[in-house]
């Protein structure tokens, strides 16, 4: 009613609550988030960041230790520097080749040919199969002597490697592994291909420009985006690894064997957490790897302004 | 306003939400927290009794306890829910609940347990770690209860009572142990001229045996006679070799004269056998139906006294033959080693009388001849072990008598992880890439160092 008596004043009034409207509805929208934030996540978060300094064991003390699990962890424990060795080795070689292959894959089932959905299916597959029983799968084909890997390379005349009984193959046989489960990125490429807008191929196609040319210039800088968004996440899941650690070792008794090649970072951290009890310390190697993640983000951030190509001009 | 209004409805409406999640976990938490996991197949009594009335007409009130084990198989959880339902049978005072964990999760969820003070009241554990729990105050020490029994202690085997002390104070009871020992293939002996009933009884005799076993064609082999990496373990002989573990309560032992003898000597399998040729056979291992030894392709094993149960519906028993490890030399000693789980009582459970009782049945004579009878585990109890029941089946009598060649001792409390440091240097000398006698040396440097810098 108030609205009809002073138009002017009442549509800045209408605009404000619109305003106060859209944002408050946005809190309401990410308030379960922040709610289970608050209550889930941010009290272990700052726990550990606390137990870190701490020589907490769960059950028998937590006393204040200072620098010192920080101390043991640069000074004291080879393995540390093992499993981050080896988890950069696993990342450094599994991220490129992962986002080669993802995007090297869209491309194909990018072409319009027909029964391209089945392709697109039977390429997404794998992505949906997941955890230990993939693991145990991918053991099974890379058995040395009767793994259907190295029965498909002894056809071509290649006596295959002991992929996980051969320290110097277990990180490639797992960076093997994850290449047949590229579905998820290829998915999100797919999609960023889809949006490339057709005017610019026939205006290039016009100028004579190749098919090589075309991806070069026109299909790869429209995609950057979506290559840089996955780029971040893979290599942040890069550092995450540990399962195929755990469960693909030669021996179980020894996670990580042979030869510790399979300790990964979080591998290490598990073991030391549960059993050793040396949750403190542990906390500090969780804390260690957050800042070595945040560095190399903030890294690619920072590099993506390089050769990150966005459409909307504004260069956000 | 209406809009406002309409706002107001929906935080109204998401707090209680939120309120009513938060209430419906914390009195989770105060009812019953651990009752949800399992089903024991008893159809008896009092099962829900954590309910807040006090069940004030039953006559006597029984106590529940909630017992943990990782034995969830079909061959072992119809034993041990047998013994449960008989231990609940055998008296009106407590009734046990048998919760199956799978293997290593059980603990995991033991320590959060524990350390949300709520655990379980009686849990099977590993052997080698007891000290660790009496250590961080995980586990409740027994003395007191051990006071009033004392005569418990002697029922089990030197060794396996040994594991239990911490500051010589028991923190848990022996429940089940393992030992290894020499298995061989009759019908191979006899068809390469061996006598079937004369196993190797030293190290340069199961040399020559297996020599005489080894079948070659071609390029592959079809059987081999033994291979010590392989069919025992690189371990095994180079504790069997002093009979001194690797590591025990005082700490690791890794480079004796004796055992840097013993590595030399399990390399030689694969420089003699080819390590390329034994790491692809290694890697058809696994299965029961496809064990080399079960379907011919190895001659002799050295595996645990179980290994008869699994195999002897696969082969024809009288073809097994069974014998010590072994020994280095005349006179060093079939030496071998075990394993194995103990009883203890979470700290903080609630009803440690009453779990000691459990406890107790579970390691006497009826418990353990049931369990040992049906899975072929070396029990902790000698006296049940000897059973003539038991005594009857000669792979039983066997290796209740290899039990005087078996070493078992705890892991030093700070040496849990102990194989991760060393095992990779052992590993380098089996592939040829470090000097044995260099490769023990930096074992025993890199364990003890460990020890030093983990507190």
């Amino acid at each position: 009613m108030s609205l009809r008596q002073s138009p002017s004043a009442g549509r800045r009034k209408t605009r404000l609550s619109l305003e106060r409207k859209e944002a408050l509805q946005g809190y309401m929208f990410v308030l379960p988030w922040i709610l289970g934030f608050i209550v889930f996540t941010s009290g272990p978060l700052l726990f550990s960041l606390y137990v870190s300094f701490t020589n907490y064991d769960f059950t028998s003390r937590m006393d204040f230790i200072g620098l010192r699990n920080y101390e043991h962890m640069f000074d004291e424990d080879p393995l540390f520097w093992l499993s981050l060795k080896n988890t950069a080795f696993y990342v450094v070689l599994m991220v490129p080749l992962t986002t080669i292959a993802s995007v090297f894959l869209a491309t194909l089932l990018n072409q319009k040919i027909p029964g391209m959905r089945i392709f697109r299916t039977v390429y997404y597959l794998p992505a949906v199969l997941s955890g230990v029983g993939v693991y145990m799968l991918w053991m099974q084909l890379l058995s040395p002597d009767s793994g259907l890997v190295n029965v498909v390379l002894s056809w071509f005349g290649i006596e295959g490697p002991g992929w996980l009984f051969d320290a110097n193959w277990t990180k490639p046989a797992i960076v093997f592994m994850k290449m047949w489960s590229v579905g998820g990125g290829m998915l999100m490429y797919l999609a960023a291909l889809q949006n490339v807008p057709e005017q610019l191929y026939e205006a290039a196609e016009l100028d004579g420009a190749g098919v090589f040319r075309r991806f070069r210039h026109i299909t790869l800088p429209m995609i950057t985006p979506v290559i840089f968004f996955e780029v971040v996440t893979t290599l942040i899941g890069g550092f995450q690894i540990f399962q195929e650690g755990y469960v693909m070792s030669a021996d179980p008794t020894t996670p990580g064997s042979p030869m510790n090649s399979l300790l990964f970072y979080n591998l290490h951290m598990y073991l030391k957490a549960f059993q050793v009890f040396q949750m403190g310390y542990a906390s500090a190697m969780a804390w260690f790897l957050f800042a070595i993640v945040l560095v190399i983000t903030l890294l690619n951030m920072w590099i993506s302004k390089f050769w990150v190509h966005y459409e909307g001009g504004d260069g956000r | 306003m209406f809009q406002r209004k309409k706002f107001s409805v929906i935080l109204v409406v998401m707090v209680l939400i939120g309120s009513t999640l938060l209430a419906a976990c914390s009195s989770d938490k105060k009812g019953e927290p651990s009752a949800s996991v399992s089903s024991p197949s008893n159809s008896a009594t009092p099962g829900e009794s954590a309910s807040p009335s006090p069940s004030a007409d039953k006559p006597k009130e029984k106590v529940t306890l909630d017992f943990w084990a990782h034995w969830g198989s079909t061959t072992r959880r119809p034993i041990i829910e047998k013994i449960v339902s008989d231990f609940n049978a055998s008296q009106d005072r407590i009734f046990v609940k048998y919760s199956f964990q799978p293997f290593g999760e059980g603990w995991t969820k033991e320590l959060a347990a524990i350390a949300a003070g709520n655990p379980p009241d009686v849990i099977i554990q590993d052997i080698f770690t007891v000290g660790q729990r009496a250590e961080k105050k995980q586990a409740v020490n027994l003395s007191e209860f051990l006071s009033k029994d004392p005569s418990v202690k002697d029922r089990f085997f030197e060794q396996l009572w040994d594991t239990v002390l911490y500051n010589n104070e028991p923190y848990a009871l022996p429940f089940n142990t393992d030992t290894r020992f020499l298995y061989y293939n009759k019908k191979a002996f006899a068809e390469v001229g061996l006598d079937p009933n004369s196993p190797p009884t030293t190290w340069a005799e199961l040399e020559t045996f297996a020599k005489k076993l080894d079948k070659k064609n071609g390029k592959r082999y079809d059987r081999i006679g033994y291979h010590a990496n392989n069919a025992g373990g690189w371990d095994l002989w180079v504790q069997n070799s002093d009979g001194k573990l690797l590591i025990d309560r005082e700490g690791p032992h890794y480079n004796s004269d004796a055992k840097v003898e013993a590595l030399k000597w399990v390399k030689g399998w694969d420089d003699r056998l080819g390590k390329k040729e034994m790491d692809a056979f290694k890697a058809t291992f696994g299965s029961k139906q496809n064990d080399p030894f079960v379907i011919g392709k190895l001659a002799m094993t050295v595996q645990t006294g179980t290994f008869f149960a699994q195999i002897k519906d696969f082969m024809n028993p009288d073809d097994i033959g069974f014998a010590p490890v072994p020994e280095m030399k005349p006179g060093s000693g079939n030496w071998t080693f075990g394993g194995g789980f103990t009883l203890e009582i979470p700290y903080g459970a609630k009803h440690p009388e009453e779990s000691w009782e459990f406890m107790k049945y579970m390691t006497d004579i009826a418990a353990q001849k049931y369990w040992g009878q049906y899975l072929f585990d070396n029990i902790a109890n000698k006296e049940a072990a000897n059973d003539p029941d038991l005594s009857a089946n000669p792979v039983y009598k066997f290796a209740t008598e290899n039990m005087k060649w078996t070493l078992i001792s705890p892991v030093p409390n700070n040496a849990p992880d102990y194989k991760n440091i060393a095992n990779p240097f052992i590993e380098k000398a089996l592939l040829g890439q470090e000097d044995p006698k260099s490769a023990l040396d930096k074992a025993q440097a890199g364990v003890e160092n460990l020890m030093k810098t983990t507190k």
